[in-house]
């Protein structure tokens, strides 16, 4: 009974949290691809607590914790600083419009069922449902990295893919060690303020967010 | 105590830089002579090894954290001690700072002092880690502060090459994460949560009931992954931006340690998964990205008119090289730690001279340096004999490696591919000395600012000595670390 519960709450909180990772995709404001990063994490901690909780793993609790200090609070203000600062940017043009994006997100999900079934199949754990649902955000993510223009979309898509690892961790092992979840954390904000540095000084040089004009080095 | 003596000192020396401010002189002096205790510990480390005994570990626990052997030094972790620390020495000695005049503000070099020593605390980490999560980190973390140091000077091109090599290379990192936590994922569904599952020990004792699978998967992710941070072709395309925007200090510790480094990641991972698939899964896809690689670099290094950039493309053909030794078994993986070692030392040499010509010329572009024999004797000297080694010309130590490798692949039956490699070998070799002769004659610019000689670059001359020594002959400890490395992962 318990693990119906659970496996349906997994694969429940995987599915939200892949649709908040596809809300990139068809918005084009900079400003709701930081809330959608924004849900997407608050939801992702919650998940930490289920799984913590019926999976008997405590120290899920503090990481969960972490986690909505780090993504839900701390990164999103200084993203939304950032925006003061640089002005707040439309996506006008990205690489690909939003109707072959969304496609194209459906054909990656696809691929990642296709890619996990091995793991699945393998897997006798209640949360393996969502697992596919994890590596589909990751490629997602990796997507939207490929795909926009603006450095700080970037570094959003950069973020969601973190948030496909964390679920990916959470669901297929109920947390990776807790000295390595703590490393993961100090190297993701560490990176995080790093390319927050350089989009200012991307901005100050190029007077633009925009990576296609990063392209002076040839040969 | 031996851990300690290795991994505080570069943290001494970033604390010191950063509590001083501004910058003097005295900083950098005091940062290069502690590095040379983290050598002195890591050529202990060596000794060590080489006696044979336990191998030394270091731990603690701590509340929750309960880690007893976090830090290891077999074999292989002993030599890319030597490799990170025997570079990181030359680099600190020769950084800008140290021998007068310099390009850079205080607050520029003062950056420089911190990041240079957190980065290399950070490859030190990386090859001491026990556990494979904590190693992954330590290499996240070189990438972050790497980037702070290459856009010393702020302009369109140096942003680009940075923006470029933190978003690919965090990109690639974090799919080297995916990687590990399938490995973990598999270990948790076969034996149960472990906190010591990372334990590479650990994960190679248990690697025969792994699903293989799942490992396969695993090591796709792993490989993509450490290899954006090698820049193995296609994942290289940060490579050429990021070493010819650096400056020249760590534009070597880029292009020597943290290559072995990041090799050293994709070596641990092989040795677990090929014992999980008992097949040639991780060999084939090694040929096949190695290839790519030298044929990426053998074009590139024809076209291209920057000498910084031509050693990036240097560096993606003897990762091709070095892929290949890993797929060759025994003698392959001998010949490829070889090959690596000398890498280390001649792709270093090659920064620091390089360096120089950049001081004297102001220029990158090939085309701008010209009559450098006559300008700069010394260092077109030491230009010639790292570039020499690099094409694996005889009597230096690339002949020996290259000449093992190709042997192991002829032995193993690899006649077609071992041919086209060395096809692509004679186009790079060929375009290499074009470029040479165009650099060393011709008249040189009459407004050259800068004719200081750096003395401090008599230090190469070290590395020449071994280059040649290794080139010769395999002298015992050498063989005998190599072969005990072989030993442990395979």
């Amino acid at each position: 009974m318990n693990d119906t519960l659970f496996a349906q709450l997994s694969t429940l909180g995987a599915s939200l949290v892949l649709l908040f990772g596809i809300i990139l995709l068809w918005r084009r404001s900079l400003m709701a691809y930081v809330r959608a990063f924004q849900q997407q994490s608050a939801v992702l901690a919650a998940l930490f607590v289920v799984v913590g909780y019926f999976g008997q793993a405590p120290e899920l609790y503090v990481v969960a914790v972490i986690l909505f200090a780090l993504k839900v609070i701390l990164i999103p203000r200084l993203l939304h600083r950032m925006q003061n600062q640089v002005g707040i940017g439309y996506e006008a043009t990205p690489y690909l419009n939003v109707a072959s994006s969304v496609i194209v997100a459906g054909l990656l999900v696809l691929l990642a069922y296709v890619l996990t079934r091995p793991v699945v199949l393998t897997s006798t754990l209640p949360t393996r449902g969502g697992l596919p649902l994890a590596v589909g955000l990751i490629f997602v993510g990796l997507f939207v990295i490929i795909t926009r223009k603006k450095a700080l979309a970037q570094v959003v898509g950069f973020l969601v893919l973190e948030n496909g690892i964390a679920l990916l961790a959470v669901l297929g092992t109920f947390g990776i060690p807790l000295i390595v979840e703590l490393g993961v954390f100090l190297d993701l904000l560490m990176g995080f303020l790093v390319m927050q540095v350089f989009i200012y000084h991307i901005q100050d040089t190029f007077e633009s967010l925009d990576v296609d004009r990063l392209s002076e080095l040839k040969y | 105590m031996n851990f300690w003596l290795l991994l505080l000192p570069s943290l001494l020396a970033a604390l010191l830089a950063f509590t001083i401010r501004p910058y003097r002189a005295f900083i950098g002096w005091t940062s290069a002579g502690l590095s040379l205790v983290s050598l002195g510990a890591a050529l202990a480390f060596v000794a060590q090894a080489l006696e044979g005994g336990p191998t030394p570990t270091w731990g603690f626990v701590l509340g929750p954290l309960h880690l007893p052997d976090v830090l290891r030094a077999d074999s292989l972790s002993v030599l890319l001690m030597v490799c990170v620390a025997g570079v990181a020495t030359p680099a600190l000695f020769l950084s800008p700072g140290l021998w007068g005049h310099t390009r850079y503000t205080p607050t520029q070099l003062r950056r420089y002092q911190i990041f240079t020593n957190l980065f290399i605390a950070a490859m030190l980490l990386a090859v001491s880690a026990n556990n494979v999560g904590i190693m992954w980190i330590a290499i996240e973390a070189t990438t972050i502060f790497s980037a702070f140091v290459i856009p010393l000077k702020l302009n369109k091109a140096s942003i680009e090459a940075s923006w470029k090599y933190i978003l690919i290379s965090s990109v690639g990192i974090a799919l080297a994460f995916v990687g590990t936590v399938l490995a973990y994922f598999d270990y948790v569904s076969r034996g149960g949560e472990m906190e010591l599952a990372l334990n590479w020990p650990v994960l190679k004792a248990a690697a025969p009931l792994l699903q293989p699978e799942v490992m396969q998967l695993a090591f796709v992710f792993l490989l993509i992954g450490y290899g954006t941070k090698v820049g193995i072709a296609p994942m290289h395309t940060w490579k050429p931006d990021a070493y010819g925007e650096s400056p020249a200090p760590l534009g070597a510790l880029m292009a020597s340690p943290l290559f072995a480094v990041a090799m050293y990641a994709i070596l641990r991972w092989k040795a677990v998964i090929d014992i999980s698939l008992r097949s040639n899964f991780t060999n084939n896809l090694l040929f096949t990205l190695g290839l790519f690689s030298l044929i990426v670099a053998a074009f590139s290094v024809v076209q291209t008119t920057n000498y910084k950039r031509m050693l990036a493309y240097s560096s993606i053909e003897h990762t091709g090289l070095i892929c290949f030794g890993f797929a060759l078994g025994a003698p392959g993986l001998f010949a490829a730690m070889l090959h690596l070692i000398n890498h280390t030392l001649a792709k270093s040499l090659m920064f620091f001279v390089v360096g120089d010509i950049e001081d004297h010329y102001n220029s990158a572009l090939i085309k701008n340096v010209q009559g450098m024999a006559k300008l700069m004797p010394w260092s077109a000297g030491l230009f010639t004999v790292g570039l020499f080694t690099l094409i694996g010309l005889p009597p230096f130590a690339m002949f020996t490696s290259e000449y093992a490798l190709f042997h192991a692949g002829f032995a193993l039956h690899h006649p077609w591919l071992m041919g086209v490699a060395l096809a692509l070998l004679a186009i790079i070799f060929i375009s290499f000395i074009k470029h040479l002769t165009q650099m060393l004659y011709g008249s040189p610019p009459q407004d050259t600012v800068n004719k200081t000689q750096k003395w401090g670059l008599a230090i190469l001359g070290i590395n020449i000595i071994i280059l040649v020594i290794l080139g010769i002959t395999l002298p015992t400890p050498v063989r005998t670390l190599l072969d005990q490395i072989v030993a442990i992962v395979i």
